[in-house]
């Protein structure tokens, strides 16, 4: 009789990166079907690309670099889907080719792979292709819910919320789709709650507060921000405290940036992509005092 | 947490299939009688090879301040006495006794109505250990003032073991007589889920002065300074024990042994351990102290399939040993048994920093973080995160989804800080206490009193 001798404990949880990677991906897949109805074939077109240039960067990647591959994790492709939904459906094919290369190597590789990261690679490469290429990716369209022209169950003019037509990006198609996706995978502890809370709480104070309608500061893109850009695990902190002042620290540089730019989506994503660079620091500051710590 | 229970089986049945303790004697040949179940001194013993015991004669003893005597727990005579392997140590020296058949007994003193001094004199002849380790008798005589007993039944691996509807009048005699002898108050701790327990607690207790308390959270034994802080409020540092807070904790174990030591005379000679897991016939067992696993889970109806791994005390923070021939010691409450492909095989994958260790860490440290860093071998970085006020749960360990092996990585920390910057683990020996000012006249040095960390 052979017996196994390990250290405690003995048993696993059974949530893996997998699982909680591929969660977030079917909720991307649902918003990017929603972007196929709405905008046709070149949205699956952007997102085909996206995805299979991210996947090949990282396995060609770790193939040069004599690694394990961890394609199958579902990182690469998450980012390669969220380069494509954060893009409008008017950009040629080849600029999110290029994004998904630029933020999984450069922006993941570079830095250590998975976990590692500094800033979000999505983000990071969305960045990247609207400083590059600003007048390919500009935003056409801006999404206001309340204006909708059809009815969809009774919402009457807030059929916006489930349907958005006039969506610049492929993200904001359905606000719908991404708070219940959010709120699953908060209930399933995938994601954690602080940062999606404070996120949302604090934009909408502020711009009550400054007097914005708030029909353009709550646009799909603000929800994909708050539960799938913003929890990125790697990019925000790890202390509770810490993650409530980051979330409140997005939601504070998201109204600053529309309030002043008049353009609340393109601030979600500057906002979280500058609350990355401070996440560290936050981390740093907001240290837990253990239960056992005695006051001397 | 867990309920270390196997999913066929439910509480409530596995108490209905509990041995008695006669027909438990089938099945008790040879007994293993470690000379060491507690925190401390080894005991010497007071034996020697071909020598006949009585059930219930002590047969070892040690003179330091943590002593446990450890008594025999079967009639018949010693074999051996030599190095055995020890539950949760490699090795250590043990007495082999064979039975002879008799149930030949010492003369058991019971005892209705004991007096203070009578409980002190039984319970430090009698060597009954703690859960964690330390003896019942040292936490009584500590100079700490004791202000509250508290019996914890969150522990699931305890309190499914000794629980049993004919235990919970002694366990309750046993925490009067704690109660009694330290002059304090009684408090019952329960989990707020466990209803069916709390309330044949409540139906027993007849208007004594306990107080039952409904935890959210499970307590292990390595917790109880977290379960005193929480109940008091006050802040126990990790180098103190719940006794800095006014607080004496038990088992349920624990206060089933004091009253039978108390009111019985018995020694600590059996304990009632769970078999749960890959076994035919999961169940409550009593047995000896001594008797090999092997032949516990020989009495369950033996293995189910292969067995992979056997887990003493719980699933979550147990150990695993390495043979089955380890005999059942005082703190044994469960064995696990796992089955070849329940054994848990992961590769660990790199932290990507979900926090879900900082989510359900009780102590409110950063596991995740001190396990990174333990890898690189930065240990006074784990110091600086508080590596120490670690309680070793598991959860972080059982939660993390890339599978890292955070306990074993913060337990490795733990020993190397001992190792490499020599921080002297706790020892409560009195004459490193401070201001007790004993070494002031004996002391021609110059220097008049000791200073922090004993040095003069």
């Amino acid at each position: 009789m052979k017996l196994s001798v390990s250290h405690p404990p003995h048993i696993k949880q059974g949530v893996t990166v997998k699982t909680i990677m591929w969660s977030k991906i079917a909720i991307l897949m649902a918003v990017s079907l929603m972007a196929v109805f709405v905008f046709g074939l070149s949205a699956l077109a952007m997102i085909l690309v996206s995805t299979i240039s991210a996947v090949i960067t990282e396995a060609g990647i770790q193939k040069l670099t004599k690694q394990e591959l961890t394609i199958k994790d579902g990182d690469a492709v998450s980012i390669g889907m969220l380069i494509a939904l954060l893009l409008p459906h008017t950009v040629p094919i080849w600029v999110p080719a290029i994004g998904a290369f630029f933020g999984v190597a450069l922006v993941k590789h570079a830095f250590g792979g998975l976990g590692s990261t500094l800033f979000n690679p999505a983000i990071a490469a969305w960045v990247f292709m609207n400083m590059s290429w600003g007048a390919l990716t500009k935003i056409s369209s801006v999404s206001h819910i309340g204006s909708a022209s059809y009815n969809i169950l009774f919402l009457g003019k807030y059929s916006d919320v489930i349907f958005e037509s006039g969506a610049g990006t492929l993200a904001e198609v359905s606000s719908f789709i991404l708070v219940i996706g959010g709120v699953y995978l908060i209930y399933k502890k995938y994601i954690d709650w602080r940062i999606p809370s404070s996120f949302i709480v604090t934009t909408v104070v502020m711009a009550l507060l400054l007097g914005e309608d708030l029909s353009y500061v709550i646009t799909g893109m603000l929800f994909l921000g708050v539960f799938i850009l913003a929890t990125e695990t790697a990019t925000s902190p790890i202390t509770k405290n810490g993650r409530f002042i980051y979330g409140l620290l997005c939601g504070v540089l998201t109204v600053m940036y529309g309030f002043i730019s008049c353009n609340y989506v393109v601030a979600v994503l500057y906002a979280v992509f500058f609350a990355n660079a401070v996440a560290p620091f936050i981390e740093k500051n907001t240290s837990p005092k253990p239960v056992d710590e005695v006051a001397l | 947490m867990i309920l270390c229970v196997s999913d066929e089986m439910t509480k409530e049945e596995m108490k209905n299939n509990s041995k008695t303790p006669k027909e438990a004697e089938e099945y008790r040949q040879q007994v293993v009688i470690p000379l060491l179940q507690h925190r401390g001194a080894i005991c010497e013993p007071l034996v020697d090879v071909e020598d006949n015991v009585l059930i219930g004669q002590k047969i070892g003893e040690c003179d330091n301040d943590y002593a446990a005597q450890v008594h025999s727990s079967i009639s018949g005579h010693i074999i051996a006495i030599e190095e055995r392997p020890h539950p949760s140590c490699v090795k250590k020296p043990s007495i082999i006794i064979e039975s002879n058949g008799t149930n030949e007994s010492i003369n058991f003193k019971t005892c209705t109505n004991p007096s203070k001094e009578y409980i002190f004199d039984t319970l430090q002849d009698s060597g009954i250990v703690e859960l964690d380790g330390y003896p019942v008798f040292n936490t009584l005589i500590s100079k700490k003032i004791i202000d509250t007993v508290m019996v914890n039944l969150t522990y699931p691996s305890d309190a499914n073991s000794n629980c049993t509807s004919d235990n919970i009048p002694k366990i309750i005699e046993g925490m009067k007589l704690l109660m009694k002898a330290s002059d304090a108050e009684g408090v019952i701790i329960i989990n707020k889920t466990d209803g069916q327990l709390a309330s044949s607690i409540r139906s027993s207790l007849n208007g004594d002065n306990i107080k039952i308390i409904n935890t959210k959270r499970n307590y292990i034994p390595l917790m109880n300074n977290l379960l005193a802080h929480d109940m008091t409020g006050i802040r126990i540092s990790n180098r103190d024990t719940p006794g800095y807070a006014g607080v004496m904790i038990s088992s349920a174990y624990g206060a089933l042994a004091v009253s039978k030591a108390v009111l019985e005379g018995i020694p600590p000679i059996e304990v009632n351990v769970t078999v749960s897991g890959a076994v035919k016939n999961p169940m409550i067992n009593t047995v000896s102290i001594g008797t090999s696993f092997k032949d516990v889970i020989q009495s369950s109806g033996g293995y189910l399939g292969e067995p992979g791994k056997i887990i003493m005390n719980g699933i979550l923070s147990g150990t695993a040993q390495a043979t089955d021939e380890v005999p059942v010691i005082k703190s044994t409450t469960e064995i696990t048994v796992q089955s070849i492909d329940e054994v848990v095989r992961d590769k660990p994958g790199p932290c990507i920093h979900c926090a879900r260790c900082v989510d359900v860490c009780p102590v409110n440290i950063l596991p995740g973080r001190i396990a990174s860093f333990s890898d690189i071998g930065r240990y006074d970085e784990c110091s600086k995160l508080h590596v120490n006020s670690c309680v070793e749960c598991g959860l972080c360990d059982y939660v993390c989804p890339s599978s890292r092996h955070i306990l074993q990585l913060i337990r490795f920390a733990r020993t190397a800080l001992i190792r490499l910057f020599n921080i002297p683990e706790e020892k409560e020996s009195p004459n490193l206490k401070l201001g007790c000012e004993s070494c002031e006249t004996p002391c021609d040095t110059g220097t008049s009193s000791v200073t922090e960390g004993g040095k003069k």
